[in-house]
C-alpha cells in the first residue's frame, strides 16, 4: 500500500472541509479525552501536594534574568532550526522556560532549563519525557506515538533514548524547577517526586470558576493551589507562566509549530490513527487543513487539534501584558498580537 | 434467500438487525475517534490566572 501523502500545492487550499468544522467542537472533544484522566489524576494527587510548594511561591523566586524569556517547546521545528544553538551562542540571560517535551532535548544539550512546565494528564505517553523506568518492548509494541512523529527525532530509537534521558533526569532533578499541574499522571508525578524536582503545584482550569458548580473552583478549595488557564496544550501554558506568573515583559516561542511540514506524511502526525479510523485513507485530506505562511512563503499543514490551539493561543494573546515574538520560524502561529520574526532578531534585541 | 424463507421454525424469536442499529454502531465508532481527536487540556475563554477562588 502507497503511503498517503498530502496534497500537491495547488490543491492544498481546497482540503480540510471536515477539520474546520472539528475544530469548533474540539473543547467537547478534548474534555471527552481527558475528563476523567484530569478528575482520577486530582484525586490521587491529592495526598502528595505537601511535597513541594504552590505555584504562587514561584512569583519570590528568580526565574531567569531581566525580563525575557524563551518558550522551547517539542514542535517539528526544533531539529529543523535548532533553537538552543542559537539562545547557547547569543549568551541568553532571560529565562528559559521548556515544555516537559522539549526537556529532553535541552538535558541533552547539557542545558538545565530555568523551569519545566507540564500540564496533559494522559497516564503513561508524558512520563516518557521524563524517562519511563516502566517502559518495556510490550508497551512500546502497543503504542507508537513517539517513533512515528516529526518532533524530537532521538525519540525514534525509544529504548536507548528512554535509557540516557532517566540518566540525565535523576543527575539533573534536584536542579531543576517544574510548574506541575495538579492533574498530571501518577507516573509523571511520582517520576518527578524521585528525581527531586523543585515542585512548584498549579491547577489547570477545566471550567469557568465563575459558574455555580465549577469543577476547577472545586479543586481549587480542596487543594489551595493556584488555577491557570493551560490554553489547551503545554506550550500555552509555559507561555502563560512567562506572561501572568512570572510577568516577563517580552517572551520568544520557539517550537510552537501547531503543525506539520508540507512534505511531512501523514502518517508522521499525532492523530494519524484517530483520522484514519474516522474518514478512511480516502478521505484523510478532509482532516488536515493546509495553510500558507507568509512571512515563510512555505505551506505547511495542520490538524484539527493544533488549529485549535492556534485559535486559542491568537484569542489569548489579546489579553497578555507581555509582547510576544514567535521564532519557531515554522508552523502557523501567526496573527494580531504576535511578533513573527526571526531568533537571532529576539536574542540581538533581548539576550 | 426465497427457497428458506418461510420453511421452518425458530425456537426464539429472531430479529434482524435494522438500518438503525447499523446507524447507531457507525455513530458510536465515529464519536469514539472525534473523542480521541481531543487536545491536551481544556481551555477557559478569557481567563489566565485564579490565584484564590475562595471569594468566587
Amino acid at each position: 500500500m502507497t503511503e498517503k501523502a498530502p496534497p500537491s500545492t495547488d490543491r492544498r487550499a481546497e482540503h480540510g472541509s471536515l477539520a474546520r468544522e472539528l475544530v469548533a467542537q474540539m473543547g467537547d472533544f478534548t474534555w471527552h479525552r481527558v475528563g476523567e484522566m484530569v478528575i482520577d489524576n486530582f484525586e490521587r494527587n491529592l495526598p502528595k501536594l505537601t511535597s513541594g510548594q504552590s505555584l504562587a511561591k514561584l512569583r519570590d523566586v528568580s526565574v531567569g534574568q531581566g525580563d525575557g524569556a524563551i518558550i522551547l517547546a517539542a514542535g517539528p521545528s526544533i531539529h529543523r532550526q535548532k533553537p538552543l544553538e542559537k539562545i547557547l551562542a547569543a549568551g541568553f540571560k532571560g529565562a528559559l522556560i521548556a515544555t516537559e517535551s522539549s526537556m529532553a532535548y535541552c538535558l541533552r544539550n547539557d542545558v538545565v532549563p530555568d523551569l519545566v512546565v507540564t500540564t496533559d494528564p494522559h497516564s503513561d505517553r508524558i512520563v516518557r519525557w521524563f524517562g519511563d523506568p516502566d517502559l518495556t518492548s510490550e508497551k512500546l509494541a502497543q503504542d507508537d506515538y513517539f517513533r512515528r512523529q516529526d518532533m524530537d527525532e532521538k525519540f525514534a530509537d525509544e529504548i536507548k533514548t528512554n535509557e540516557l534521558l532517566l540518566d540525565k533526569v535523576n543527575t539533573h532533578g534536584k536542579d531543576i524547577k517544574i510548574a506541575l499541574a495538579t492533574t498530571s499522571s501518577q507516573a509523571v508525578v511520582d517520576r518527578v517526586l524521585d528525581s527531586g524536582m523543585q515542585i512548584f503545584w498549579w491547577s489547570p482550569l477545566v471550567d469557568d470558576p465563575d459558574l455555580p458548580n465549577s469543577r476547577s473552583r472545586d479543586m481549587f478549595k480542596r487543594c489551595r493551589m493556584p488555577a491557570m488557564n493551560a490554553g489547551g496544550n503545554v506550550g500555552a501554558a509555559a507561555w502563560m507562566m512567562a506572561d501572568a506568573v512570572l510577568g516577563k515583559k517580552h517572551v520568544a516561542l520557539t517550537g510552537i509549530d501547531f503543525g506539520y511540514y508540507g512534505d511531512t506524511p501523514y502518517r508522521n502526525t499525532q492523530y494519524y490513527h484517530e483520522a484514519l479510523d474516522l474518514v478512511g485513507e480516502d478521505r484523510l485530506d478532509e482532516v488536515y487543513i493546509h495553510i500558507y505562511n507568509p512571512y515563510l512563503e512555505t505551506w505547511f499543514y495542520t490538524d484539527p487539534a493544533y488549529a485549535w490551539y492556534r485559535e486559542i493561543f491568537l484569542e489569548m494573546v489579546q489579553d497578555a501584558d507581555c509582547e510576544t515574538y514567535n521564532c519557531t520560524e515554522g508552523g502557523i502561529l501567526f496573527g494580531d498580537g504576535i511578533h513573527f520574526v526571526s531568533l537571532d532578531s529576539f536574542l540581538t534585541d533581548h539576550a | 434467500m426465497d427457497i428458506l424463507k418461510g420453511n421452518f421454525k425458530t425456537k426464539k424469536t429472531v430479529e434482524a438487525p435494522n438500518d438503525e442499529d447499523a446507524d447507531d454502531l457507525e455513530t458510536r465508532f465515529e464519536r469514539d475517534a472525534l473523542k480521541r481527536l481531543g487536545g491536551s487540556i481544556a481551555f477557559v475563554s478569557k481567563k489566565r490566572v485564579e490565584w484564590d477562588l475562595d471569594e468566587k
